[in-house]
């Protein structure tokens, strides 16, 4: 039994497929994940290739503060991934609301509506720090 | 008994048929990425994915039929492996062989085709839908000249057996020039039949998410990347046995490394054509297979008939 859960992770740590999606964030974090997946940093060395389909994806990447209309929408998206499934929030929106914190109209953050695996602070975070924080994601997989 | 289960499920069966799919993967993705000044993935990418997807939970549309959703990718991947069993791969005889099995292994071939159209229809979801009907559409675009070229050559052969074909062949080792033309347009067709390149119009991910696949995920999908693998070796195994008959009667070693150089050459060149090459539209696609494939098919049978009266007598 340990063996066979053994090969799992490790298929699991080393096919990463990603799911974008956009809560309402301001497009400077979307253009900082597709640049992330452009050849210049090359995602695929780790296996991470972006999927259109959430029946597909392992990881969500969000990005931006949900606002109350996307709220749903996000859990939808999240329910059609098949168990086990990560969510990413990318930027300082998507961590805790950045500046739109409190505003009348968005939740403050990716985790008041789904449980987050990885948090990525930055305005807009940038390439190295989504990979950086891809690995560490994965490497906790592997201890767990 | 045993030796037939042995060669249908190790060797040269199932186990050898999914191991040399991953390796042409890998190959396909590799020179894909250095295409476009890339790394790549490493060696074991296919086997991770499939593991990981193998592992994953299968879920199953409310509105999809569950048990024509479940059964597609089963019967892609049984049709496409029976395929392999009737073609000579490094010698002049296949592990099975009758008269007229080169219409059973083109059948057999359009099998998979069919339940991604089926898989995709099933499914019930708008993207699914329009992924099945274009890989319909492009289907009718490819076979019809895939199906004269290898027919064309069977036509010189005078014989609607592949393990015959291959045996004339290997008796005139010269008349294999006579098909080069036929085995550009299967390459082309080849194309088409397994999705890629410039013809991966039935899963546009820009414009269709995944085509038939949208709604499969889990271990449904593993098996239908896996057939996809499959169909690779067993297409370029096919073009091989009928356009490439080299080093058919040496040793079986000698013999077996030719048929891996002969499939790797196949696979690279599909590669390199989808790297350089971007997606068609679905009329473009249809335009092209009807207006030019299917005339250069029909010269490749005029050609073949001119030989087998001036040079065969």
């Amino acid at each position: 039994m340990g063996l066979i859960k053994k090969i799992v992770t490790w298929g699991r740590t080393k096919s990463p497929w990603v799911l974008h999606f956009n809560t309402g964030a301001c497009n400077a974090c979307d253009i900082e994940i597709i640049a992330a997946l452009t050849p210049r940093y090359d995602l695929e060395r780790f296996g991470v290739l972006l999927k259109g389909s959430p029946r597909h994806a392992d990881v969500l990447l969000c990005s931006g503060p949900v606002t109350r209309q996307i709220g749903d929408r996000l859990k939808r998206i999240y329910d059609q991934m098949p168990e086990p499934k990560f969510v990413v929030a990318v930027g300082t929106c998507a961590c805790s609301g950045g500046v739109f914190k409190g505003c009348y109209n968005i939740e403050s953050g990716i985790d008041q509506v789904l449980p987050v695996a990885a948090y990525i602070p930055g305005c807009p975070a940038s390439p190295k720090a989504i990979i950086d924080a891809v690995v560490k994601l994965l490497k906790s997989l592997e201890e767990s | 008994m045993g030796q037939a289960i042995y060669n249908i499920l190790v060797f040269p069966g199932l186990f050898f048929l999914i191991l040399f799919g991953w390796a042409a993967e890998f190959i396909d993705r590799k020179i894909y990425a250095r295409g476009q000044k890339r790394v790549g993935p490493p060696w074991y990418q296919p086997v991770a994915d499939f593991i990981k997807l193998a592992a994953k939970e299968d879920i199953v549309p409310e509105e999809a039929s569950a048990t024509s959703f479940k059964l597609m990718p089963l019967i892609a991947m049984a049709s496409a492996v029976t395929a392999f069993f009737y073609i000579p791969l490094w010698t002049t005889e296949a592990l099975f062989s009758f008269y007229g099995d080169i219409i059973v292994v083109m059948y057999l071939l359009t099998i998979p085709t069919l339940t991604f159209f089926l898989g995709g229809w099933y499914s019930r979801s708008l993207y699914s839908t329009i992924g099945a009907m274009r890989t319909l559409t492009q289907l009718f675009a490819y076979e019809v000249p895939l199906f004269v070229v290898i027919l064309a050559s069977a036509l010189l052969a005078n014989t609607w057996s592949l393990s015959e074909i291959t045996k004339f062949y290997a008796l005139h080792p010269h008349l294999w020039i006579f098909n080069l033309l036929g085995f550009g347009i299967g390459i082309i067709a080849l194309l088409g039949k397994l999705e890629k390149g410039p013809f991966d119009i039935p899963e546009a991910e820009t414009e269709i998410v995944a085509g038939s696949f949208t709604e499969y995920g889990g271990r449904l999908l593993a098996f239908f990347r896996l057939t996809l693998d499959i169909e690779v070796i067993v297409g370029a195994s096919l073009l091989a046995a009928v356009f490439l008959p080299f080093g058919l009667n040496l040793t079986p070693a000698i013999g077996f490394v030719i048929y891996i150089i002969k499939v790797l050459f196949i696979v690279i060149l599909l590669a390199v054509l989808r790297t350089i090459l971007a997606r068609f539209r679905i009329d473009q696609m249809l335009d092209f297979c009807w207006r030019y494939l299917a005339p250069l098919a029909f010269i490749q049978i005029l050609i073949n008939l001119l030989v087998k009266g001036l040079l065969l007598r």
